[in-house]
């Protein structure tokens, strides 16, 4: 089969700006796939960490924005005292936007000493040392830090909050890399919060054999007739409560990748259907010299292969270079979905892009092997 | 025994109402190395001997044994590897693959064969030059005359070392100092190389050129002329 690749390749370069046009066609439309599979990916990694099963997360009752869930601080040491509970961190969640957002930016406020019980991060630059002993001193997620040309030294003002960044950390969960931790009641005394006292949520750690449910039950029971009633869920609920109606827009979105692929199945169709039309006689002279009606077939299949597979290399290159070099996070609610680019998304991408591109070769192959030798001759 | 045998070989096709049948239970021998012509008026059939022949067409009924082998019995992909290792077929139209040098046009056939790269390179150097177009075998098609893509469809054809080559008006889009080049190209084939050659044409002066000629009429064919000598004169084959 190789023995006919220089035959392929130029038939294929015969017809420069059809087959230009045909896989660049094919490039956009597996970049949006590939964008689209991004963010079904980070949905999917944010559903499967292992935080989301085991560790609870406290809010205010029939509340969902974190501007708007206001949990007195001292529940605190209630939570930490019921059976199944291993620890329990306040925290006061401040964001730039509770709606979706391709630009989210949240800060976390948590005393400076529980970070490393509810998060598993590795600072690539500034000091742990320097975060805990300066008030407003602020750890920034790489993500974030990216978008934003933040680094150790410099300074970011969310709102009349402005904080020094002392460290810019990796997470194992990459949501987390679009974060910024920085202290409690720094954030509680900002100008214009107001909160002392008061934090977002707080994020329960649960004991390795306590039951999620039950713990989340008789926390909520605890609060049921307080000042403030409470609703507790474990962390991937929240989550996919909190990203619910952006969720719903992902899953939409799938459809479109899905429409990607048949524009590609269209326009890879379509350029082979031509090019065997073209070639008809061509065929015909290939099969008196002596290739088999299934080799005539394979030839067409490996044109409408290359043609899918270099346009789709094309788009999911361009794709992962945009989601590696921009840092793209989409978020809502201060919850984050990272859209992160993965050897899984350049293997499914390219697998997808061969899979229509031989799919589109099908027919016009079988066109192209079914010809009738003498009478495609006769033509002029 | 001969190298082909056709027996009782009829084609029949319906066009409209009307049945035509331009082949009506042919018989023909022909030995190794002949050079056979074949004539006759257009739509007698001639073109649908020759095909039938090479095996890119299937008859209404008969036998066309090639060294025993009845090609009119073998699968559509059989007949492909037979054709591949035993016809050589020369164009009208030159028909070669426009995007291939003449060089690629020419080792085309033998990349079908089990063959190892330097034994391709070899052969295709030599079809070559028994064309004498080693100095173009880097050009396309398009960067040839009429009479060099021919001679290009004929080293394609004669590559491989077929049983048999056949030829289909192989003069037919030539001029006429192009096409008497041609047919003096084609004789030395069966003179030098001992090639057996089957050529279909309607004239009669490319037609002379074979050792035994041919007509065709109302589906039956007739032997036309005595065997002339089978060897051209040396001044002849050195104008080549």
């Amino acid at each position: 089969m190789f023995r006919f690749a220089p035959y392929v390749l130029k038939s294929l370069w015969r017809h420069r700006a059809r087959t230009a046009l045909t896989v660049s066609g094919t490039a956009v439309a597996l970049f949006v796939f590939c964008i689209v599979a991004s963010v079904q990916e980070g949905l999917d990694r944010l559903a499967r960490s292992s935080e989301a099963h085991r560790t609870l997360v406290v809010f205010q009752e029939n509340q969902f924005c974190p501007a708007n869930s206001r949990l007195p601080e001292d529940y605190a040491r209630t939570i930490a005292e019921l059976p199944g509970v291993r620890d329990v961190v306040p925290m006061r969640v401040l964001t730039n936007n509770c709606r979706a957002s391709l630009d989210v930016v949240v800060f976390y406020g948590l005393p400076p000493g529980q970070l490393g019980t509810v998060r598993d991060l590795k600072l690539r630059s500034g000091s742990l040392a320097e975060f805990e002993g300066r008030s407003d001193a602020a750890l920034v997620g790489q993500t974030v830090a990216r978008r934003r040309q933040l680094d150790v030294g410099s300074s970011f003002t969310l709102g009349e909050v402005t904080v020094a960044v002392v460290g810019v950390f990796a997470s194992s969960v990459a949501a987390e890399d679009n974060f910024i931790y920085t202290h409690l009641d720094f954030l509680q005394r900002a100008p214009g919060s107001n909160s002392v006292g008061i934090v977002t949520q707080f994020e329960v750690v649960l004991a390795d054999h306590a039951d999620p449910e039950p713990t989340a039950a008789a926390i909520d029971a605890q609060f049921h007739g307080g000042p403030v009633a409470t609703a507790t869920r474990t962390k991937g609920v929240f989550q996919r409560e909190a990203i619910g109606d952006l969720a719903e827009l992902i899953r939409f979105a799938q459809w479109l990748g899905y429409a990607c692929l048949g524009l590609v199945f269209s326009l890879v169709a379509t350029t082979t259907v031509m090019a065997v039309q073209d070639r008809i006689k061509e065929h015909a002279v290939l099969q008196t010299l002596g290739l088999r009606p299934m080799r005539v077939f394979r030839l067409v299949l490996a044109e409408s292969l290359l043609l899918a597979i270099a346009g789709g290399l094309l788009g999911i290159g361009h794709g992962i270079l945009l989601l590696s070099g921009w840092g793209f996070a989409i978020g809502t609610e201060g919850v984050a979905i990272a859209l992160e680019p993965s050897f899984r998304l350049v293997g499914l991408g390219t697998l997808v892009a061969a899979s229509v591109g031989l799919l589109a070769g099908l027919a016009p192959g079988y066109q192209a092997a079914r010809t009738e030798i003498v009478a495609a001759l006769r033509q002029a | 025994m001969p190298l082909v045998e056709i027996r009782k070989l009829t084609k029949e096709f319906v066009k409209g109402d009307e049945k035509i049948t331009p082949l009506r239970e042919v018989d023909l021998d022909i030995q190794e190395g002949e050079f056979l012509s074949l004539m006759g008026p257009s739509g007698t059939g001639k073109s649908t001997l020759l095909n039938l022949l090479a095996g890119i067409d299937r008859p209404t009924s008969g036998q066309i044994l090639v060294r025993g082998t009845d090609v009119t019995r073998l699968s559509r992909g059989r007949l492909a590897d037979w054709r591949a290792a035993n016809i050589g077929y020369i164009f009208q139209t030159h028909n070669l693959i426009p995007v291939l040098t003449a060089y690629e046009n020419v080792e085309l056939p033998l990349l079908l064969l089990p063959m190892a790269a330097a034994e391709r390179r070899k052969r295709v150097d030599i079809a070559l030059a028994a064309v004498d177009l080693t100095d173009r075998a880097g050009h396309y098609p398009r960067q040839l005359s009429g009479g060099q893509e021919q001679r290009v469809g004929i080293a394609r054809a004669i590559v491989a070392n077929p049983t048999i080559v056949v030829a289909d008006e192989p003069t037919g889009d030539l001029d006429t100092r192009t096409a008497e080049q041609i047919l003096q190209l084609i004789e030395q084939l069966n003179v030098e190389l001992g090639m057996t050659l089957f050529m279909v044409t309607h004239d009669p002066k490319a037609a002379s050129v074979a050792a035994r000629r041919l007509h065709l009429d109302e589906g039956r064919l007739i032997e036309a002329a005595a065997k002339k000598p089978a060897l051209v004169p040396d001044d002849a084959r050195r104008r080549t």
